[in-house]
């Protein structure tokens, strides 16, 4: 990775700017420096910033309650768990919108009711004639378009921080959506988008026709639906950068075990981390559960059937 | 205050807006953007004291350690929803107790028959209440299952597109009105009269309510787009097939959309029967458009109850007689 040399603007100090972030605290005075560089299509200026709303006390007492919340089923060192590091990061995000057409077809199920006559014994073993009601579905084909504006899609941009992690603490609040400004940067760390623009639209686009589908699903009338095939086109295209607020913090929770990654949304609070599993509380619980088993098969005499 | 409408949708763009509300077009800042040729480093400094300073997830700005300053850095604009315009009264007090009046008197038979006369006067303000106007064009997407076409099951599903538009269709948004009494109101007002400030009212016997809206604009923008959903939902009607319609969804495509945050005259009405109070609402811009409650005559229903029972008895025996002769 190439590095930047800039120069700090209070103290004259040299420091080395990794290329995928816009900050850089001094080593030598603590200031914080917020980069400009030009600006090119894979690596524009920013176009809007969510600022931070949980703190760091706040963000630290999130993680320790996440970490005490973990079910009995997860590593025991999780409850023990350390902060390695904490670090308050802007993730670059391209927020994507489209004009979405969909020309659909799907088959629409009717539901309607039939009443038939079945012979059946009565207690006495006496043949009788009984009535009872069905419901049936009629299905009929059905096509047509749809048209709306697809807006808010939320793909990264950052190879830190993959799309899968960041769809896992969304949502974020866009009404709060500030124009971007290097003020929000300075003193935490904000990262350059790092993945091209061209693979964070096919990934947009992906979703929004995910989104599309659902839409159009919800969108069919009847009782019910099968076979539902949509041809979505998305046109007029809009896709702007913007910085989310993230914590991120790499818990130690065992000697000799990587280091577990805890993503904290920076707006809401929301916390997502991947637990690693106890493997010997498995084993203990399967083997807790085959043995009650045992025992109740035991105890209710199915042993006689040996 | 509107500035342009957006170039993508149409829709209207307000002070303080970052991107259209309705299609998420981000609208160009105003003063140019420095754009930097080469890389370059920026600390951001306290206006006070001098020293470098942090941006404050806190205090949602800069807030300088030494000295405490803090610098806000942009706040994020969501004004309360305003009125533009008022619309005058034009019937004034004493039109509004003749027209109260004449209410009493033709409510019917089941009322009492001295509602009119003995009824009191309690309370006669003027109401100013809000609402929005709106224009709006879209293409609508509309899917819905109707009795034609209908086989074994009642129903069969169509769906179809239309163009929407509709001119000047009202939602309220007044606390003191119920949505009933709003629709009942709208018709009966004539929105060119509209002016900046509320007018002279004439005859009233207490100080005029003046609602303001109680939402913020992203709230009231939420609602109307509601609204518009709901207008082309019940347009759906005139080009779906059939008589009787269910399961009807509509998706709405905008590309033109204007509203007005406007405040309408009514007169608001308390009158006493009987030691009981009921409320009348009276439109300030045509006095036949009157709604309200008043007491039932419970002699006169249980009279009618008695009558309606002997004269059913009267027909089931003429009806036996008239079968007991055939037979006979």
């Amino acid at each position: 990775m190439t590095e930047l040399q800039v120069r700090c603007a209070t103290c004259g100090a040299d420091i080395l700017l990794p290329e995928n972030l816009r900050t850089a605290d001094c080593p030598y005075c603590g200031s914080s420096s917020v980069v400009d560089r030009p600006p090119s299509v894979d690596r524009p200026l920013p176009t809007f910033a969510l600022g931070f709303v949980i703190d760091q006390a706040r963000a630290q007492s999130i993680a320790r309650q996440w970490a005490k919340s973990r079910g009995p089923f997860s590593h025991g060192g999780i409850r023990r768990a350390v902060a390695d590091r904490t670090l308050g990061v802007y993730v670059p995000a391209w927020l994507y919108g489209a004009r979405a057409g969909a020309q659909w077809s799907a088959r629409i199920g009717e539901d309607y009711t039939v009443t038939e006559t079945y012979v059946t014994t009565d207690a006495k073993g006496r043949p009788v004639t009984r009535t009872r009601t069905r419901t049936e579905t009629e299905w009929r084909p059905l096509s047509g378009l749809w048209d709306a504006y697809i807006i808010d899609v939320v793909v990264t941009a950052s190879k830190g921080i993959d799309n899968d992690a960041l769809e896992s603490i969304e949502p974020f609040d866009l009404r709060a959506l500030r124009r971007y400004r290097p003020e929000f940067l300075s003193g935490w760390t904000a990262e350059e988008a790092t993945l091209s623009r061209a693979q964070c639209l096919a990934q947009a686009r992906e979703e929004s026709q995910a989104e599309v589908y659902e839409r159009v699903k919800a969108f069919l009338p009847g009782d019910r639906q099968r076979d539902l095939r949509c041809e979505v086109s998305l046109e007029d295209e809009v896709a702007d950068l913007v910085l989310l607020p993230v914590w991120v913090f790499t818990l130690r929770y065992a000697e000799g075990k990587p280091p577990l990654r805890l993503l904290i949304n920076g707006q809401t609070g929301r916390a997502v981390g991947h637990v690693p599993l106890s493997a010997p509380r498995i084993a203990f619980a399967l083997l807790l559960g085959l043995g009650l088993i045992a025992f109740l098969l035991l105890a209710f005499g199915v042993g006689d059937l040996w | 205050m509107v500035s342009t409408p957006c170039k993508r949708c149409g829709s209207p763009l307000e002070d303080g807006d970052l991107r259209c509300p309705i299609c998420a077009l981000v609208l160009p800042e105003r003063e140019g953007t420095v754009r930097a040729d080469e890389p370059s480093v920026r600390v951001m400094r306290c206006q006070g004291c001098g020293a470098a300073v942090r941006y404050s997830a806190e205090v949602q700005g800069l807030r300088c350690a030494f000295c405490g300053e803090v610098m806000r850095i942009e706040e994020v604009v969501d004004p309360p929803e305003h009125t533009a315009a008022y619309l005058p009264f034009t019937v004034e007090g004493e039109r509004a107790r003749a027209a109260l009046r004449s209410w009493l008197g033709s409510r019917g038979w089941f009322r009492p028959p001295d509602l009119r006369k003995r009824a009191e006067l309690a309370s006669l303000r003027p109401l100013w209440w809000v609402g929005w106007v709106f224009d709006a064009r879209a293409k609508v997407s509309w899917t819905c299952d109707s009795d034609a076409g209908a086989n074994r099951a009642d129903w069969a599903p169509h769906s179809g597109q239309f163009i929407l538009s509709c001119e000047e269709a009202a939602i309220s948004a007044s606390r003191g009105l119920t949505t009933e009494e709003a629709e009942t109101l709208f018709p009966s007002y004539d929105l060119r009269t509209a002016g900046e400030a509320p007018g002279a009212v004439e005859g009233a016997l207490g100080p005029p309510i003046v609602e303001e809206f109680d939402v913020q604009r992203s709230q009231a923008r939420r609602r109307l787009l509601a609204a518009i959903d709901r207008v082309a939902e019940s347009r759906v009607r005139e080009y779906a097939p059939g008589s009787r319609l269910r399961n009807v969804h509509v998706v709405c495509l905008l590309h033109g959309f204007e509203s007005r945050g406007l405040a309408f005259p009514a007169w608001v009405l308390a009158y006493r029967y009987r030691e009981q109070l009921y409320r009348v609402v009276i439109s300030g811009q045509g006095e036949t458009t009157i709604l309200g409650k008043a007491p039932w005559s419970l002699p006169r229903i249980l009279l009618a109850i008695f009558f309606g029972i002997v004269a059913l008895l009267l027909l089931l025996g003429l009806g036996g007689l008239a079968t007991g002769a055939l037979a006979f």
